[in-house]
């Protein structure tokens, strides 16, 4: 892929620090927040000037943007937004709502949610501007996992489309400088590992968790032993999905390198944290730890309960804040991601940013994510029940012994359907199918079961399972 | 004291402020900080395709 004297400078120091984030990571705590309250009053200055939904909510709060004294001021007084704010927005003024911080004719990107809840996705126009934040927030973990100039990446998330996932990675590939190849979505599994193995010297992967371990036992079952077919791989970056830690340990055994974590959202325009080089499970066996990129984004994890800050140790509600975002910023925006909140003075690492636990991160709702599509299981019961003459169903996403993620989704009749479609009912089977596959973007397998096999439920119903961390098994 | 930038021709014009960007480009691009030097080398390849662009027809010896 390059000339051995390229080769020779780019291994020399594969972990060559950045000067840029030494200085953010040299902050003192106080001084970290001074920085972000900073950013903030330039933040809500430009909000208050561009967005009519800010400005109504500066005044609600009574907060002068050039004025506020503290974060803490500011977290007392400033409303918290929810994805059903955002889309009563967008309804009242489409297609972006009047929390766009841009002239509609400055949106050089348009990023929407993955969401299949039901209630709508939202949408973000990006400027020019922030197209290089996004790639920023994309390649600044990366970085910090080992990515370097030249490298050969592969990036296993499908690419473009409308989501901050599809265009954040191609361009964070593309600002660190990486040689990038974007696989995802685009070629099988085998067709990845054909090139891969074409390609030969690969230094990083991007994928999915459940893609990883799909990958992973992909080769194995071809009789590759992931470190000795690429041995020039340094980084394995994961994101988006659970999984056990006993299956981290063995994933870095395998490839020979560490695994490393992200999370991100569309909210916080890319990654909002990551384990900088610090891997996905500590030495000692136990999860790591995703440090917050606190100076570009302001974070709260709060009980959903009473809405204040939950201690060191313990789950709260991550609370999001563009700090340099201004296309359409969130601020204050209640994600609905639970997350294991650690103090920075309590991560060990002597960085002066917060963190969050590594592969523990759910949801207060109960959103799964499925092949990188957001799935409510609302979402499922509209499309199943729009069918009359389904009684009832349970669902179930599971990883099948490939190591792919599926779905099954098992339907009972009604009584009287049942007395006059079964057993003939593969047209119905496939209409729920479609119906489904419209509104989460996830091909579902449904499969007709006998009324008696399915659960009566009485209160309120706990349709599905997922069953996937059980299946990664190498 | 005229300068190029005060040509009247736009394209002319334009064409000298993008090359004296991609000069700070370069300049940029001999940092030794690895995690900026794909960014400048991203915003150098952005200006050099915008100067070739530019390039005055009669500076590539064809007569417009």
């Amino acid at each position: 892929m390059s000339s051995p004297a390229h080769d020779t400078q780019r291994s020399a120091q594969p972990f060559a620090p950045s000067a840029r984030i030494a200085q953010f990571l040299s902050l003192s705590r106080p001084q970290l927040e001074a920085l972000q309250l900073a950013k903030l009053g330039r933040q809500l200055t430009r909000l208050c000037g561009s967005s009519a939904y800010y400005r109504t909510r500066l005044e609600q709060a009574r907060i002068d943007p050039q004025a506020i004294r503290s974060l803490g001021d500011f977290f007392a007084a400033f409303p918290t937004s929810t994805k059903a704010d955002f889309l009563a927005d967008q309804n009242a003024y489409p297609p972006f709502g009047e929390r766009l911080g841009i002239p509609r004719d400055e949106v050089a990107l348009v990023n929407m949610t993955g969401g299949t809840s039901g209630q709508g996705q939202e949408i973000y126009g990006r400027s020019q501007r922030d197209i290089h934040t996004q790639g920023y927030l994309h390649a600044l973990p990366w970085f910090l996992a080992g990515l370097r100039p030249g490298d050969v990446a592969f990036n296993c998330v499908p690419a473009g489309g409308l989501t901050t996932g599809g265009w954040g990675p191609g361009e964070g590939l593309r600002i660190a400088g990486a040689t990038a190849f974007h696989v995802g979505g685009t070629l099988s599994t085998d067709a990845k590992i054909d090139l891969m193995l074409r390609v030969g010297e690969v230094n990083f992967i991007y994928a999915s968790t459940n893609y990883l371990h799909r990958l992973t036992d992909a080769l194995l079952r071809r009789g590759l032993e992931p470190k000795r077919a690429f041995p020039r791989m340094r980084t394995l970056f994961i994101a988006a999905e659970g999984y056990p830690v006993e299956w981290a340990g063995r994933i870095a055994d395998l490839w020979g390198c560490v695994l490393q974590e992200g999370y991100g959202s569309t909210q916080c325009a890319g990654f909002g944290a990551s384990t900088f080089d610090d891997g996905a499970v500590r030495s000692d066996g136990a999860r790591g730890l995703m440090h917050l990129f606190e100076w570009e984004t302001l974070f709260e994890v709060l009980d959903p309960a009473t809405m204040q800050p939950v201690r060191s140790g313990e789950t709260g509600e991550l609370v999001v804040t563009n700090l340099s975002i201004e296309g359409s910023p969130v601020i204050r925006f209640r994600t609905g991601d639970s997350v294991r909140f650690i103090a920075s003075r309590d991560t060990g690492s002597g960085r002066p940013v917060h963190a969050i636990e590594c592969g523990t991160i759910g949801r207060f709702d109960d959103m799964m994510k499925i092949r990188g599509n957001n799935v409510w299981p609302s979402a499922v019961d509209a499309a199943v029940f729009a069918h009359r003459e389904i009684a009832e169903y349970v669902g179930q996403v599971f990883t099948d012994g490939q190591g792919k993620t599926e779905c099954e989704v098992r339907v009972a009749l009604t009584e009287q359907a049942a007395s006059t479609l079964a057993p003939d009912c593969a047209q119905l089977l496939g209409a729920v199918q479609n119906a489904i596959k419209e509104r989460t973007n996830v091909l579902m397998k449904v499969v007709l079961v006998p009324r008696n096999e399915l659960p009566e439920f009485t209160y309120k119903a706990r349709r599905w399972t997922d069953q996937r961390q059980q299946g990664y098994r190498l | 004291v005229s300068t190029p930038e005060d040509s009247t021709d736009p394209t002319e014009r334009d064409y000298v402020v993008l090359t004296r960007m991609l000069s700070d480009a370069e300049q940029l691009c001999r940092t030794d900080d690895p995690f900026m030097l794909g960014q400048y080398r991203h915003l150098h390849g952005r200006v050099a395709a915008l100067v070739d662009m530019m390039r005055p027809a009669n500076s590539a010896g064809i007569v417009p």
